[in-house]
């Protein structure tokens, strides 16, 4: 029988930090367990890309006089376009597994645990994204290789890998914003739907903000959205120290906000469990 | 005995609004509350197994999960190991084991094993000590061919043991069983049942249990507490109710030709159909063999029935004799 | 023929109402789709005013493309939507309760479901069509044949997709993402293609009959382009007529992946 006990500061906070590697590692193991959903994910990447690069190259190609089409970088947007969908297919649908665990009583189990729900659960995303940031990765890399295409300066690669992974941060955080709000609505999707939306947007998937006008630009690159895909993209196409510092500057803001808004939904959330006893 | 579990006049009450009829009738709800639990107190003992009984809505769950700290009351008082459980639920959560029979706690895609090295984590174990237990209980329940198998593809039963050997890997004082037997076949049943109280009496530990199954209470528990409609109706040591309540089986009898009569102290017939018979035995009188030895004397059955009494009606007559009583 | 239609109707209709059933999650979903689509159409309005045209296309020829490319996939979501878990039904084992009834057996798989969010891709198809893409009143016909066309040409590769699960379990995933790819070639203007990915949306992906044969039908009518369009519609029906025969005997046979 255990007796109580009441660990210290430090060793709390390194065995929840043990708690988040475990979940890490667990989600991980979940994603590469589904591979065949992980191969289709890849696939998907690749015909996406593929059609994508060659809108922008016919663009570019072309060269229409009056338009923006001179503002777009030498090689074109397939780089950048490579970088925006690799953070985008990466994220794994956080929002839908808390609605689901939040309507179906699947909070429960949770609940009964010593840790926290949200940290968990995060860190199991985190795992299954890292998995799919590297299947796709490496996706990228083959087709680029493939391609013949010029491929981004050496420099680029570290910034593009931080960044990137910390994109993929910041868009697990605003999906799991949209993922508690089930705790009110029952359901996370038109949340999900406008942040998405806005990430493609504001967040530049299609194209940089660059060649919005200058007031939608300034808006959008202060946003979490250009958080999660301008700034690590935009290293594809001009690599730079400084940008990379922007990046992570502007990333690490939204990381702090966003975190602190997850945390205080899921407390108010969570009262409301506890004093109801579900949804 | 030291109290483990002490609660005092508790309570918890529902309210949701009820639609009103027609197109304003979003308007305009009805404000309804049900009490599912209405003034229930009691206390356990270290060591104890209980089993809490009841009918379909009469509140059992709802004091589980009050217990377990995962629900707040409205009213009342609630100790358990000494802690407030809705307050301390995480320092709680470390000293106790849930199992809910319909509800998993595991991570299904992936091996028993990957589940269980999680929990270790979770629960901030030593990991030869978990090694230890994992092993116990691994040789107890047989799971060694199922600890590398996805746990959605286990059958029940299967899934059941692995859940009861997660809800025990960190050592709890207490457990806690939401309907653990519920869906198994009998094989599975048994061995749940022999492993719950074996494990109880071997580890000192206290366990408190759910069930519609009234072998779960025979077999596990020494003390019963009965709730109906929010309230404690009867509380008393197994051995007693046996007594009482539980010493009856229903026998079905089918024959192709007319219903065949068994005439014993201690059978009663109930209603029945034209090629069909009902029997209540009373097992301190006459035991089952007996009446089946006496149907099969008389000959032309075509199917026998053994089955346990309907909770309900236990329930009822449980609640008729205390009505009874006062 | 008519009974036929008449038990569809009624089949459908059935889903339908199902789907109908829960009507905040009904209007949540419209909406939601609805907004995803406008989202989209933003987006191209966007690009086409900073770039003008692409390939020979203008906004007026993506609206076009869109707009078709909404009502048939919305079409195709409230009329059969049970063609996107076909796949799974089949490995399911679900074929069983219905290969015990009589007639028809693609059109009950086909009717057993009604998507809620099918209705937000058709209302926002036929707004783009009436307000963006320059299609006139004597376009009707033509327009008409395009979307039976287009439609035939989408639900037969579904259904050819999904009937790769009488063959191999993994196709559970597979057959819903080759199904999202031909969407995915269908949503971008069909002149930024050439070479082998030309080849690909004109055969194995046919995004190229379901939305960009016709738009060109549409935009440069010819005798020549609308053969091409109705025979690649009866084409497409019929391979995935011969599919699903196929993987049905095998079914019947005990040997599928179910």
């Amino acid at each position: 029988m255990t007796s109580i006990h009441l660990p210290s500061r430090p060793a709390e906070g390194a065995r929840a930090a043990g708690a988040m590697l475990s979940a890490f590692r667990l989600g991980a193991g979940q994603t590469l367990a589904g591979w065949q959903v992980l191969a289709g994910r890849c696939i998907f990447y690749v015909i996406i890309l593929v059609v994508l690069a060659a809108l922008w190259d016919k663009v570019a190609a072309e060269r229409l006089p009056g338009t923006l089409a001179g503002q777009l970088p030498p090689g074109g947007l397939a780089l950048y376009i490579g970088v925006t969908e690799w953070i985008t297919l990466a994220l794994p649908a956080v929002h839908l597994r808390m609605e689901d665990d939040i309507r179906s009583g699947g909070l429960e189990p949770h609940l009964l645990r010593p840790k926290s729900y949200l940290a968990q659960t995060f860190s199991q995303s985190l795992g299954a994204a890292a998995v799919r940031l590297a299947a796709l990765g490496a996706t990228a890399l083959a087709l680029l290789a493939a391609s013949g295409r010029e491929p981004p300066p050496l420099e680029a690669f570290p910034y593009i890998v931080v960044l990137g992974g910390l994109g993929v941060v910041v868009g697990i955080l605003l999906y799991a914003l949209a993922g508690l709000m089930a705790l009110w609505a029952r359901r996370s999707l038109p949340f999900q739907l406008v942040i998405q939306k806005l990430m493609f947007l504001l967040g530049g998937l299609y194209a940089p903000v660059t060649l919005y006008p200058p007031v939608l630009e300034a808006v959008a690159k202060a946003s979490p959205f250009a958080a999660h895909l301008y700034w690590p993209s935009a290293q594809a196409i001009a690599p730079s120290w400084d940008g990379f510092l922007m990046g992570l500057a502007w990333q690490g803001l939204w990381i702090l906000v966003l975190a602190l808004a997850c945390a205080w939904l899921w407390r108010r959330g969570l009262a409301k469990v506890l004093r109801e006893g579900g949804v | 005995m030291s109290a483990v579990i002490t609660i005092a006049n508790l309570r918890k009450q529902y309210s949701y609004a009820r639609r009103g009829r027609g197109l304003l009738g979003g308007f305009s709800p009805q404000h309804v509350s049900i009490d599912a639990v209405d003034g229930v107190s009691f206390e356990i003992g270290r060591g104890e197994r209980v089993a809490v009984i009841g009918p379909n809505g009469a509140g059992k769950s709802t004091t589980l999960k009050i217990l377990s700290g995962i629900l707040e009351p409205t009213s009342g008082q609630a100790s358990v190991l000494g802690l407030t459980p809705w307050r301390d639920r995480r320092a709680l959560a470390y000293r106790i084991g849930v199992v809910f029979g319909q509800r998993s706690q595991l991570w299904g895609e992936l091996p028993a094993r990957d589940s269980f090295s999680q929990l270790r984590h979770i629960y901030d174990q030593d990991k030869a000590v978990f090694e230890k237990r994992l092993g116990e209980m691994v040789e107890r329940f047989a799971l060694a061919e199922l600890l590398d198998q996805p746990v959605h593809r286990m059958s029940l039963g299967q899934r059941m043991r692995c859940e009861i050997t997660a809800s025990l890997l960190h050592g709890p004082g207490l457990l806690f069983l939401d309907e653990p037997t519920i869906g198994l076949d009998v094989t599975a049943k048994a061995a749940i049942r022999d492993f719950i109280r074996d494990h109880a009496r071997d580890h000192g530990q206290t366990v408190l249990l759910t069930s519609h199954d009234t072998r779960d209470i025979e077999l596990v528990c020494d003390r019963v507490i009965v709730v109906n409609a929010g309230r404690v109706v009867v509380d008393q040591p197994t051995d007693q109710l046996r007594k009482r309540f539980l010493g009856r089986k229903v026998v079905t009898l089918l024959s192709a030709g007319p219903q065949i009569v068994v005439d014993l102290p201690g059978v009663t017939r109930r209603a029945s159909q034209a090629h069909a018979v009902v029997l209540d035995v009373d097992t301190r009188l006459v035991r089952v063999e007996q009446v089946i030895a006496a149907a099969l004397a008389r000959g032309g059955v075509e199917d026998i029935t053994i089955e346990d009494p309907p909770m309900e009606e236990v329930i009822h007559d449980i609640y008729s004799s205390a009505v009874a009583a006062r | 023929m008519i009974a036929f239609i008449r038990l569809y109707a009624l089949q459908a209709g059935a889903a339908i109402r199902m789907s109908f059933a829960d009507r905040a999650n009904f209007a949540l979903q419209v909406a939601g789709m609805a907004v995803n689509n406008l989202v989209f159409l933003t987006l191209w309005v966007l690009f086409f005013a900073g770039f003008r045209s692409v390939g020979g296309w203008g906004f007026a020829d993506m609206a076009l493309l869109l707009g078709l490319t909404m009502t048939i996939v919305g079409t195709c979501g409230a009329l059969f939507g049970g063609y996107r878990d076909m796949a799974v039904s089949i490995l399911r084992g679900e074929l069983d309760a219905l290969l015990t009834q009589p007639k028809g057996l693609i059109s009950r798989l086909l009717a057993r479901e009604s998507l809620a969010i099918a209705w937000g891709d058709l209302a926002c198809g036929i707004m783009i069509l009436v307000l963006f893409a320059k299609v006139d009143l004597a376009d009707l016909p033509l327009l008409l044949v395009a979307l039976s066309a287009g439609l035939t040409v989408y639900l037969s590769a579904a259904i050819s997709f999904a009937c790769l699960a009488f063959w191999a379990a993994g196709a559970r995933s597979f057959a819903r993402d080759l199904t999202d790819f031909t969407l995915l070639f269908s949503s971008y203007p069909g002149s930024i293609h050439q070479g082998a990915v030309k080849v690909l949306a004109y055969s194995v992906l046919p995004a190229g009959f379901v939305v960009m044969a016709p738009v060109e039908m549409l935009r440069e009518p010819s005798l020549r382009s609308i053969v091409v369009v109705l025979s690649a519609a009866i084409a497409y029906a019929a391979l995935a007529g011969g599919l699903f025969h196929l993987g049905l005997k095998r079914y019947r046979s005990g040997a599928s992946a179910a």
